[in-house]
């Protein structure tokens, strides 16, 4: 048998994930900001025929960012990292690493698939649940392996107990499990029909309120676990360790994983209020969107008390930087989120554009910057090389979070103007605009949307070549460096 | 008291579970049967209409326009009547959307014509000259998939007793059948009504183009 | 009583009972710590020590006993 002190970790699924995750970054937000800018100027529509609309490229935008970018980072933080946490090499079972090798094929099969087929329109149209059931299927599978990479890792440990991370990674595959099987329970059509029509199409098993209901418990968790919860387990793994300061509070974690998932869970009715749920639901859904701030915040302000007596390296290490800006930007869409729960918040922002700023404030200002973080962190590791350039990350993460800014104060702006234009009435009590107004209105909005993303994908494309060339001309390092990441 | 909980990662899990489908059951399950009964006089969409209803998700119309009046005089006075729960009984997905860049379509089917959605879907901007909404031409020569609609006829009505009559039956003679009898001359009266001289010829030809199914779908909005 | 009711009073006490337990699990944390009985904080070092030859804060004994002797 090997040593331990000869054995080390095996980062080679880790790798392939995180150049998806940089691949499906650059096309999730390109198109991210043709629709946006079509918004602005709808001539934009017509670049590629059918293919080009806003409609049909707004569910490709939001799947490969979402199942693109942001799973490949969750799965490369996950093979990087559940191995330190648990002591344990993905090297030392063969099985394992196999498996990992298999679902990284299968992910990205599952990936071309999805992309196709949205762009043929073959949709289930749910959102974030458009994949037809064929591709639902391998997704399963997909997940399944997973678990048994994760368990089958936990069942090696030489750690005793499960660090922080490793509760979130759970909780992220038994949660999505759950939901998407649910959510996504629909029956085939050629099983019925005698061999008429197309082989891939389905009907869902719910109808009209009963499938909203289902729908609105997925998306709003799909936010819940795909957008928070492994996120949270990247940053409670890597701004301790790039820090080289221990967690602030390892109660607080505990108590705020408890709380969180407990409570996540109950506010997927925030968005049907008003609808024809009945009225308790969307109450209860709105007081435990309320309730959701403290378990949020409290992951968030631990993150912050981290780095209390080390604030210096805010100023000299980017990284950091994006890191606390990530919990920071964490703490307002976490605060935005329930204000807009409110009911009466809810009757004016419900259907405008404040719910794409709000998602866009969690998910740019959040999720991406810890993903590129973790990946800049662990590209030093698995390929041994110093970071490329520091000046371009500190020009990324300025450039980005202007970005950030513009695009979700043009946001509320839009959608509180849109919401309070639509209610509008003059002294008679008659309307006083025609839904058009209050598109033309929208325009310089659109106009500035558009440029605050453009400014967070010229960021993105800055970290590809950034990434790119520290994997293939960055410093060779000796070791692994131990805390904070080396960069040039 | 839960300090095993860490080091036991399977006992763990169970109680992550546990607390993550609590909701769930709670807040879905009770209410299941209620929802999903139709109100009175609800029938169960055409065929043609369905093939409209894939056309309106395959060109993904729900990204900018929902299908939900909500309880508020501003609503209702735009839109009209606010929708009830039994409406979307036949509603396989729902499709209610989340976002309005464009008007609400619950009832579209009240206030505009066919030949209004023709002019509308070749060229937004000739009925609404500052609309930022594409021209979706493509309908207008793209066949309708009335094969796989009629499918999703016979599954929900196997599957889910959908109270469609004797003419949805498996199989492709029974979809031939029902293609010419029902199908063409329903389509051949949308045609019509929409005014446009091509859409006409081609479902004279028997080729029933998807802007056709389409406002087969929106005229049933009402 | 509907069924309706019965759900609503059902999770109205089922807040209540969990709310009891979360506050509980609070107190107790940190009181078995100022006990001394535990220490939750050692935990937080698992990040930061994390090379596989470093040594674990407590390890699983289980796998490192067939390890070691290796």
């Amino acid at each position: 048998m090997q040593s331990s002190a000869a054995l080390e970790y095996d980062y080679s699924v880790a790798k392939l994930y995180m150049w998806t995750a940089v691949i499906f970054g650059i096309v999730g937000m390109t198109i991210g900001v043709l629709i946006a800018s079509q918004l602005a100027f709808p001539e934009l529509n017509y670049l590629f025929g059918e293919y080009g609309t806003f409609s049909r490229l707004r569910p490709l935008h939001t799947n490969v960012v979402i199942y693109g970018f942001t799973v490949s980072g969750i799965f490369a933080t996950f093979y990087y990292s559940a191995q330190r946490v648990l002591k344990v090499s993905m090297g030392e079972s063969k099985l394992l690493n196999g498996l990992g090798y298999l679902q990284f094929i299968l992910y990205l099969i599952a990936a071309t698939g999805m992309v196709i087929s949205e762009l043929m329109g073959i949709t289930a149209s749910k959102e974030y649940a458009q994949m037809e059931w064929p591709l639902d299927v391998l997704i399963v599978v997909i997940w399944v392996l997973w678990g048994v990479i994760m368990f089958g890792l936990i069942g090696m440990r030489r750690e005793k107990a499960l660090y922080i991370s490793m509760w979130y990674y759970i909780a992220c595959f038994l949660g999505v499990a759950m939901l998407y099987l649910f959510n996504n329970m629909e029956v085939p059509t050629i099983f019925f029909s005698g061999g008429v029509g197309a082989w891939y199409h389905s009907v869902s098993m719910y109808a009209g309120t009963n499938d909203a209901l289902v729908q609105w418990w997925w998306g709003h968790n799909a936010v819940a676990f795909v957008f928070t919860v492994p996120i949270i387990a990247i940053i409670y793994y890597f701004l301790p360790k790039e820090s080289g300061q221990a967690v602030y509070s390892y109660k607080l974690s505990l108590l705020s994983f408890w709380g969180l998932m407990f409570v996540y869970l109950w506010a997927g009715g925030h968005h049907l209020l008003w609808s024809t749920v009945p009225d308790w639901m969307q109450t209860m859904g709105s007081v435990f969107s309320v309730v959701l701030i403290l378990p949020s915040w409290g992951s968030a302000i631990n993150m912050l008390l981290t780095m209390k007596g080390e604030w210096n390296q805010l100023t000299e290490n980017p990284l950091i930087k994006f890191m606390v800006l990530a919990s920071t930007f964490y703490m307002l869409s976490t605060l935005e989120g329930p204000i807009q729960a409110v009911k009466s918040v809810n009757a004016i922002a419900h259907f405008t554009d404040w719910i794409p700023g709000h998602v866009h404030d969690g998910v740019l200002g959040w999720v991406a910057f810890m993903i590129f973080a973790a990946l800049m962190h662990m590209a030093t590791r698995a390929f041994k090389r110093e970071i490329y350039s520091k000046s371009l990350l500190e020009a990324q993460f300025w450039i980005q979070t202007t970005g950030v800014v513009l695009y979700f104060t043009s946001m509320w702006i839009a959608g509180i103007t849109q919401g309070m234009m639509w209610r509008a009435v003059d002294e008679y009590g008659n309307l006083m605009y025609s839904f058009i107004d209050t598109v033309s209105v929208l325009h310089p909005y659109y106009t500035i949307r558009a440029i605050g993303g453009l400014l967070y994908l010229i960021g993105m494309f800055m970290f590809a070549y950034n990434f790119l060339m520290t994997a293939t001309a960055g410093r060779k390092l000796e070791q692994e460096p131990q805390f904070r990441s080396p960069m040039a | 008291m839960f300090h095993w909980l860490e080091k036991n990662p399977f006992l763990f899990s169970v109680g992550v579970f546990i607390v993550i489908a609590f909701a769930g059951l709670v807040e879905i399950l009770p209410n299941f049967a209620e929802a999903s009964r139709p109100i009175k006089g609800l029938k169960p969409y055409t065929v043609l209409q369905l093939a409209g209803k894939e056309v309106y998700k395959k060109d993904n119309c729900i990204a900018c326009h929902s299908q939900l009046i909500r309880p508020f005089k501003s609503e209702t006075d735009r839109y009209g009547k606010y929708s009830l729960s039994g409406e979307y009984a036949y509603d396989r997905p729902f499709l209610w959307g989340s976002k309005r860049t464009g008007p609400d379509l619950h009832r579209v089917g009240n206030y505009r014509t066919p030949d209004w959605h023709a002019n509308h879907m070749w060229n937004p901007k000739s009925v609404v000259p500052d609309s930022i909404m594409p021209a979706y031409k493509h309908q207008f020569k793209n066949v309708a998939d009335l094969a796989t609609a009629y499918a999703e006829a016979v599954t929900v009505k196997k599957v889910f007793n959908t109270p469609y009559g004797d003419e949805i039956q498996p199989g492709k003679a029974a979809f031939e059948k029902y293609y010419k009898t029902i199908a063409l001359p329903e389509a051949m009266k949308i045609a019509k009504a929409m005014k446009n001289k091509d859409v006409l010829a081609m479902v004279q030809q028997g080729k029933i183009p998807e802007v056709v199914a389409l406002v087969a779908y929106l005229e049933r909005l009402k | 009583m509907t069924l309706t009711e019965m759900q609503g009073y059902a999770f109205f006490f089922l807040t209540v009972f969990l709310v009891v337990i979360l506050y509980g699990y609070i107190l107790h944390l940190y009181r078995s710590e100022k006990k001394g009985e535990r220490d939750y904080e050692k935990y937080g070092k698992m990040a930061l020590d994390d090379e596989l030859h470093d040594r674990p804060v407590e390890a699983n004994p289980k796998v490192t006993n067939e390890k070691k002797e290796s």
